[in-house]
């Protein structure tokens, strides 16, 4: 029964990991939360889901269009809203609002192209879950698993190991200065939220597969904004570790006390967290946090 | 730039203004206007939508017909996004503003229980379709809404008639899984207990959660281990196909019941053959010849997938076309009256009578089982 409950946590945690590092990524750079982000999963999910069902392509091939599609609707966020408003040195805040706004055109937008029901991906896969003793471990959540930590492991590497990375580090540490010194900070931005998209789009395709593809899935954007408040804003490590812990944690409440007080206990280890150690578990600074 | 921008922003004003004054207008002395609150827009359009619908294509046929007590009918569509309070400003809106003399919708109890409360100050009938909460047509001290009705049967009546169904098929033990965050699944959740309890049956496991969870397998694997004969599920289409799908993939492998929240046809494709074999009660929606007609007739003038909803806005405007006819009088008042004494309507979803003690309406309870891709009529069940 632990067992079983813990591996349900971790696969609710995969998914919050995707689109909460995709907030970290973002935050580490421009310093505010991009609201827009949920949403960016959510169009990813739509685009794949267009690709399989009108053009009848195969999933992996949709679910790449999905992908690319979503890093496309990030970057055009960047280059058409956020651009302006950063080149005009509008307070932060501005932003912020630039992204609420955007999040409630992509969700009443879809509602409107692609109508309010539910709809699903063809099945990709003949077994839904594989039994090791009593525990039984969905093969979706394997995948979602694999492909969560593939890209994570990647993005990690990206970030600490090559030139790009080592300019991302530099403009989130401090922007002017990496501009002065030669690093095209336009362009690390432009990079930086189309690679966020992308992995907005992977964690929309998986949601999709797992929970269906409607207007306002891209809500589940909150609890991952939650996770990486929880994890330390702006560190993509503590956004995955921030996911998983949401996860777990969610999961054990429902299945040993009680769902009505899950959010309460959530949001209660989210305050205790922030109040001992106000920058999160593995932030690095303390200004303004959403 | 700027000042182009301003003469647009007052002219946008402007017209928004002009449309808003257009529409405000009394209606005319040649019509009579019934209102129609739901959701329009949002997760749960799909159904306010058809019922909308329904409620226009029926009342173009009553007026294509002469009419009721020769005016014609104008059948007024606001949206209260499923919302408690959007839907009560609507039905407040259409009284107000557009003077209509009753008021069809919604389809939520969440939305209907409030409505109710302010139809006893505005005393303008409301007739709720889907919403099948007790609390709907009685407040909680058993004192009636008296200008609050429905079209469908309740949670109570519902909930215990599947529990004596599945007891008549003898099952023995059962799990429920709640939806504590809408009174329809609370409701019908109770009942659902209490009814199986009385029939001698052990409820083995009553677990909880929440919609927009999406995600239920912590209380699916609590129930799981008890290892019940049936589970019921008294939620939404949507979530009932996540939730037989993470049930299946835990390995639970007993039948699955649900209510009324399962009728669409939707729901055995999203399902992916989680719920196959599974039963459900609801209205016999287009399973009679009539009905069938009426929903042949609905995809060739909307040309979208058919709703048993629609088959709610057919009936509620019927039911206050035969009650004003009989009455031969459209004031509120005298609608109220009719609506109450009504012993017998037949509409398309089957016939009813109208308990004058509560307000709720006496009906059979169909049910139906998924096969495949389709929700299959089984019987009537008394």
């Amino acid at each position: 029964m632990f067992l079983q409950q813990l591996v349900n946590g971790i696969s609710v945690g995969g998914i919050y990991a995707l689109i909460a590092s995709g907030y970290a990524l973002i935050y580490s750079l421009l310093g505010f939360s991009n609201w827009a982000h949920g949403e960016v999963a959510m169009l990813g999910a739509y685009v794949a889901l267009l690709f399989t069902a009108s053009l009848q392509l195969p999933f992996i091939a949709a679910a790449i269009i999905g992908i690319g599609g979503a890093a496309i609707i990030s970057f055009l966020n960047e280059r058409l809203a956020y651009r302006r408003i950063r080149e005009n040195k509008a307070p932060t805040m501005f932003l912020m609002i630039a992204a609420m706004g955007l999040s409630i055109v992509f969700q009443n937008g879809s509602m409107l192209l692609f109508g309010a029901k539910f709809q699903k991906f063809p099945p990709i896969m003949p077994v839904s879950s594989i039994s090791i003793g009593s525990v039984h471990v969905g093969v979706l959540d394997l995948l979602t698993l694999a492909v969560a930590a593939v890209a994570l492991i990647v993005l990690e590497i990206v970030i600490t190991k090559t030139k790009f990375g080592l300019g991302i580090r530099a403009i989130a540490s401090n922007t002017a200065t990496a501009g002065l010194l030669g690093i095209n900070t336009n362009k690390m931005f432009a990079l930086v939220f189309a690679i966020a998209g992308a992995l907005a789009g992977m964690a929309g395709v998986l949601l999709g597969l797992k929970y269906n593809v409607y207007p306002t899935m891209g809500n589940i954007g909150l609890k991952a904004f939650i996770a990486s408040v929880f994890g330390g804003l702006g560190s993509v490590r503590g956004a995955i570790v921030g996911a998983i812990v949401i996860g777990v944690t969610e999961v054990m409440v429902s299945g040993y006390l009680s769902s009505g007080l899950r959010d309460l206990i959530t949001f209660a280890l989210l305050i205790i967290i922030l109040l001992i150690k106000p920058s999160g578990l593995m932030g690095v600074s303390v200004e303004e946090k959403a | 730039m700027k000042k182009l921008l301003m003469v647009l922003l007052v002219l946008s004003i402007a017209l928004t203004a002009f449309a808003a004054g257009k529409q405000e207008k009394q209606a005319a002395d040649d019509t009579i206007r019934i209102g129609y609150v739901s959701a329009l827009s949002g997760d749960t359009a799909l159904w306010g939508q058809a019922g909308l619908n329904g409620m226009i294509m029926t009342a173009e046929k009553i007026n294509a017909a002469g009419g009721v007590l020769g005016k014609q009918i104008e059948v007024i569509g606001l949206d209260g996004r499923g919302d408690p309070m959007d839907s009560v400003n609507a039905y407040n809106k259409l009284i107000d503003e557009y003077k209509v003399v009753a008021v069809v919708g919604t389809n939520f109890s969440s939305c209907n229980i409030p409505i109710a409360a302010v139809s006893d100050v505005k005393k303008v009938p409301v007739i709720a379709t889907a919403a099948s909460n007790d609390l709907v047509t009685v407040d909680e001290k058993g004192k009636l809404h008296p200008y609050s009705f429905r079209l469908c049967f309740i949670d109570s009546f519902q909930g215990g008639k599947m529990a004596e169904y599945m007891l008549d098929k003898g099952v023995k033990t059962a799990a429920i899984l709640t939806n504590i965050g809408d009174s329809y699944s609370v409701g019908v959740s109770e009942y659902t207990i209490a009814a199986f309890k009385a029939g001698g049956g052990t409820i083995v496991a009553a677990e909880e959660a929440n919609s927009g969870d999406n995600d239920f397998r912590a209380q699916l694997s609590k129930i799981a281990k008890s290892k019940p004969e049936v589970l019921f599920i008294p939620w939404i289409y949507n979530d009932v196909s996540l939730i037989s799908k993470q049930a299946r993939e835990l390995g639970l492998k007993c039948q699955f019941v649900g209510f009324d929240g399962w009728d669409s046809m939707e729901l055995p494709t999203l399902a992916e053959g989680a719920l196959e074999g599974a039963v459900f009660c609801s209205r016999p929606g287009f399973s009679t010849p009539e009905a069938k007609a009426y929903g042949v007739e609905y995809q060739a003038k909307f040309n979208i997938g058919l709703e048993a909803e629609c088959l709610y806005g057919n009936d509620g405007i019927l039911w206050l076309a035969q009650v004003i006819e009989e009455a031969g009088s459209y004031d509120p008042e005298a609608i109220r009256a009719g609506l109450e004494n009504t012993t017998f309507f037949d509409g398309l979803l089957g016939e009813m009578e109208n308990d004058p003690l509560t307000h709720n309406p006496k009906r059979e309870l169909a049910i139906f089982t998924i096969k495949g891709a389709d929700e299959v009529f089984v019987e009537m069940y008394n």
